[in-house]
């Protein structure tokens, strides 16, 4: 067979499919659904952080002019509880108690938004509060109470230690510790959530829009808590703004206005607003990691021991809690791109009254590489080295791949120096110690910060589910266009794109003759869906397996066709022929036409028609992708504000598929680092009220927050389909780290070292002046 | 995030939007609604009747005049901040309207709606009380004149009575030299504290927003020359106001930026 031809598409700068339908405002979004008679929704959520429910009077809101239906437990009485691994569920709508300011009580729904907010504030919900259980080390202990009576506030726990851990710790000649904290954040997605649901009264069936990364789980999930057969569900994803994985679990919205369109036959949609978003989508990021580190005169570091705690809200976000996210996956990966021999590590996951904890872009990323950064800087600075040395001295070499860490994943082959090196030149680190040594003689901050990541991607679960494959479906329609189908779930990635690239270079088509759909589970292919940095590696391989598997069946019956040995058929631009004899060529539309409509002239042993499905499981549970960032920043330290001023990024993620789609990834991850590192912060007060619930006080990342940055890439293919690895998440995974040893070092001159995300203006002059 | 149910009226003139305060007491005024809107969308703000003034050109004059700059309610920040007559007589006012919001949101907020909002922390309210300006309010009963020092009260408190329409701003073009400075975490956003620093001679003012309720101006008989005594002076004053004992940030903050903001007043002119 001959080998995939040269590739053209891959690797190109294909400007993206998706963007002039987004750009010119033509997109449909899930609030664009509207359909005659639909009903829409309004949440009555908890005001309180813990209490019971001694009361709910809905009859002034039921006889509301406007109000088609009041629901509460009794009407929607599903739990959302992954029972295999939890001990708690949470109600789709509360069952007697509250745990958490934003959860769902009543639902009231109604001709218009408006009516029923209107009626949603005639309920009358009596409560008796309980004392709140908010801080993470005391609900560890137990203390102030049990969040749940039945079950013990740590929901998972885990604790494992490389063989001679102990010895190798004590004997190092230098040890420090320090104390990790980040603090909650949310994914603020540009479209926030949403959902629509209405019945097919001819077939049964009941349609879903839904804005969700993975339509097959969705259907999945639904199905299973409203237990209807999956075959009379369809979901449809529109258009979706923004999910950064907060848009890859199951809601109890979801299943709330899935069973009232089922329940009142009625078409029903809720759509989230910015407050409803702040305190109910999954927050993330609440951990704190108390760390121990053991390194001897080189700074070569021995051993790490970490006791990492994660604050999962009030319940198990459905059906996966991202605290177990956060620090199971940490605690494997803690010692980054480093040869880090020993390790050590226990979790505890606690249950609190706040809102449950899910998954964001990088997971348990940010964290880690926030604290292995973090610790290299500090054995740099107790030992007086650079920490570019420092970094070289502990780098995984070439020559050890694969390389099995401390925790024993295997890393397959990375960059992890040279991405280091060409880091420092793109930001000219030489230079930069001139300039900022000469700089803090005029009383000016500036530092840099190093960042070297490692990102685990096209994993075999991650919170896509555990479906470790996925599927392609390519139908050649007749007139020789090609319609190619996927279980994806973009919300930006241009899949739409990628995909189509892979394709054409397989299918030997142009671009404009192929439409990738995705997103619905009536067209697409059962598939994991989009999360985990997944759907490039994984989807992309399902694409060049069935793209492959066509590129066959066009080459026999180009070959049965022009009488030509299959050998010597080339593909491309929309036809085959016959190598160093071009005039003997048949277009694909013919090849078409004659596998739908002149079938006497089908190769023998070939099915009717051009429609195959193909499915890809990568070999390895996992692929790393890596790379460096590095920040520059400068710290005014009579305000304390923080300007991130120049920006490096050499990253590796393989094959490339489409250099701009990879820079945007980037760029984006960077922005939404720069936010986790000086700038967002869901606070909680004493009274477990969530307090920063607009985005006047939850501040995100502008377009003045984020300098200009470089981008250099390395391919180091991976050993799956095209050599792709994953990339969505590493450019937030190594950013905060970035800049938060930036920070570190620009303050060098007063001691302190951050410790915190965000870092705050006060956090920065407490800093400074303890000096 | 919907707002409650509310009667609309659209007045073409002054005396239109006058008869509507005064047949609907609680009513509000909508202008550039970069505040109220979003209040009324929390329902943290139900405001039963709303007067749109938007069509009132009467009120949307600016002009330098009798030496005062005079500014009309409907006025929007950017043409403020981008406003040549203003640049010259009263420089450090241009400078702080390009400091509030964003572009967007310069464009269809007012200063009307600002000095109504009152919100302790942004730019010109403080501006208002600094410059020594007043806020011409007209009623129904007819148009009175308030310094702006006793309009500001509080945390979103003015003296605004019901039936009451801001119709103008008036800051006397003044010989002292100003200066301006504040904190942001992200440009365009409030300040966490700002500061405006009059230099008249050697005496002056200093007037802090974002500190306390409402902005704060305090006299200063002579400016010490050195920094030290200068910062000396300036943590005196804020030790007297009153300031949460939580915002030690804030405390330390108010001295840098008064003492940025002095600097920013030697630079002007």
């Amino acid at each position: 067979m001959a080998e995939v031809l040269r590739p053209q598409m891959m690797g190109a700068r294909v400007s993206r499919l998706e963007d002039p339908r987004l750009l010119s405002g033509q997109a449909r979004f899930l609030d664009d659904i509207q359909v005659p008679g639909m009903l829409e929704v309004a949440f009555v959520r908890s005001p309180h952080a813990a209490a019971k429910i001694l009361s709910v009077d809905v009859e002034a809101a039921r006889h509301l002019p406007g109000v088609y239906a009041v629901m509460t437990h009794q009407e929607c009485p599903v739990m959302l509880w992954n029972k295999e691994s939890y001990k708690v569920g949470q109600p789709a709508l509360a069952d007697g108690e509250v745990a958490f300011v934003g959860q769902p009580v009543v639902a009231v729904i109604a001709e218009n938004r408006y009516i029923a907010e209107d009626a949603a504030e005639l309920i009358r919900v009596e409560y008796q509060a309980i004392t709140p259980v908010l801080d993470m080390r005391d609900a560890i202990q137990e203390k102030p109470r049990r969040v749940h009576e039945h079950a013990e506030n740590v929901f998972f726990k885990k604790s494992r230690q490389t063989p001679g851990f102990d010895e190798a710790f004590a004997a190092a000649s230098h040890h420090l510790t320090a104390s990790f904290r980040t603090n909650r954040q949310t994914a603020v997605t540009m479209e926030p959530r949403g959902t629509a649901a209405m019945l097919d009264a001819a077939s049964g069936r009941l349609t879903v829009y839904a804005s969700t990364q993975s339509p097959h789980r969705m259907r999945e999930d639904i199905c299973n808590l409203l237990d209807i057969p999956e075959h009379l569900v369809r979901i449809i994803v529109p258009e979706v703004g923004g999910g950064f994985g907060m848009k890859a679990a199951c809601y109890p919205e979801d299943v709330v206005v899935a069973q009232a369109a089922l329940r009142y036959r009625k078409p029903v949609k809720w759509i989230s607003d910015r407050l409803e978003s702040l305190e109910s989508d999954v927050h993330a990021r609440d951990d704190i990691h108390d760390v121990e580190v053991a390194f001897d005169d080189d700074g070569k570091i021995i051993a790490i021991k970490d006791h990492l705690m994660a604050d999962g809200g009030a319940y198990p976000a459905y059906p996966w809690s991202g605290a177990e996210g956060e620090t199971g996956l940490a605690a494997r990966v803690l010692t980054g791109p480093y040869d880090i021999p020993y390790l050590a590590t226990d979790i505890d996951c606690t249950y609190s009254n706040k809102t449950p904890l899910g998954s964001y872009r990088g997971v348990w990323g940010p964290i880690a590489s926030f604290i292995q950064e973090g610790l290299v800087d500090r054995v740099a600075r107790h030992l007086n080295l650079d920490p570019a040395d420092v970094r070289r001295r502990n780098m995984i070499r070439k020559e050890q791949f694969p390389y099995r860490n401390a925790a024993r994943m295997i890393y397959d082959e990375g960059s992890y120096l040279e991405s280091m090196e060409e880091a420092l030149k793109l930001i000219g680190y030489e230079d930069f110690r001139k300039r900022q040594a000469v700089l803090r003689q005029q009383g000016r901050y500036v530092g840099v910060g190093i960042s070297v990541f490692v990102e685990p991607t096209a994993m075999a679960s991650s919170e896509a589910g555990e479906v470790g494959y996925e599927s392609c479906t390519i139908r050649i329609e007749p007139s020789g266009r090609v319609t190619a189908a996927f279980g994806l779930g973009p919300s930006g990635q241009g899949h739409e794109t990628t995909m189509a690239q892979l394709l054409a270079d397989q299918l030997g088509v142009p671009l404009a003759d192929i439409v990738v759909l995705h997103g619905d589970t009536d067209s697409a292919p059962y598939g994991g869906g989009t999360g985990g940095s997944r759907s490039g590696p994984i989807g992309g391989g399902a694409a060049l397996v069935a793209g492959r598997q066509m590129r066959e069946r066009l080459i026999k019956y180009a070959a049965h066709l022009l009488e030509a040995g299959e050998d010597d058929i080339e593909l491309g631009d929309g036809k085959a022929w016959v190598a160093g004899v071009p005039d003997r060529s048949l277009t694909i539309r013919t090849i078409a036409q004659t596998a739908y409509m002149d079938v006497s002239k089908i190769p023998e042993g070939l099915p009717i028609g051009l429609e195959i499905t193909g499915r890809y499981l990568p070999k390895r549970p996992v692929t790393f992708s890596n790379g460096t960032h590095i920040a520059e920043v400068e710290v005014d330290v009579h305000t304390g504000v923080v300007k991130v001023t120049r920006y490096a990024v050499a990253n590796d993620c393989g094959r490339v598929i489409n250099p701009t789609i990879v820079e945007g990834q980037i760029h984006g991850g960077v922005a939404q680092g720069i936010g986790a590192a000086v700038l967002e912060a869901l606070r909680y007060d004493e009274d477990g009220q969530l307090v920063t619930t607009s985005l006047l006080d939850y501040l995100l990342p502008e377009s003045t927050d984020v300098p200009r940055i470089d981008v250099h890439h390395i391919e180091t293919p991976s050993e799956g389909e095209g050599g792709i690895k994953g990339m969505a998440e590493g450019s937030l995974i190594a950013a905060p780290a970035a800049v938060a040893c930036a920070i570190s070092d620009a303050l060098a001159p007063f001691g302190g070292m951050v410790d915190t995300l965000p870092v705050t203006p006060d956090m920065v002059l407490k800093m400074v002046q303890d000096r | 995030m919907k707002p409650a149910a509310f009667k609309y009226f659209r007045a073409s003139t002054t005396e239109e939007a006058l008869q509507h305060l005064e047949a609907h007491p609680g009513s509000k005024v909508l202008a550039g609604g970069q505040s109220l809107v979003p209040l009324m969308n929390f329902r943290l703000s139900r405001p039963e009747v709303l007067v749109d003034i938007n069509g009132v050109d009467e009120l949307n004059r600016l002009s330098v005049e009798g030496g005062e700059v005079r500014i009309g309610a409907l006025v929007r920040h950017q043409q403020l901040a981008e406003s040549v007559d203003v640049a010259r007589a009263v420089p450090v006012l241009s400078t702080a309207a390009q400091h509030i919001g964003h572009w967007a949101i310069r464009n269809r907020g007012t200063i009307g709606g600002s000095v109504a909002h009152a919100d302790p922390a942004s730019e010109l309210p403080a501006a208002l009380v600094a410059l020594n300006g007043s806020v011409v309010l007209r009623s129904a009963a007819g148009e009175r004149r308030l310094p702006a020092d006793e309009f500001f009260q509080g945390f979103f408190n003015t003296a605004l009575q019901d039936g009451d329409l801001i119709v103008e701003l008036r800051i006397p073009v003044s010989k002292s030299r100003f200066g301006f400075s504040e904190v942001v975490r992200r440009p365009g956003d409030f300040a966490l504290v700002g500061a405006y620093i009059e230099r008249a001679g050697s005496s002056g003012a200093v007037t802090w927003f974002g500190l306390s309720g409402r902005p704060e101006r305090l006299p200063v008989d002579a400016w010490p020359q050195g920094e030290s005594d200068r910062r000396a002076l300036l943590e005196r004053l804020v030790g007297a106001l009153p300031v949460d004992e939580s915002e030690d940030y804030k405390r330390a903050m108010a001295v840098n930026v008064a003492e940025r903001a002095y600097h920013q007043a030697e630079g002007e002119k």
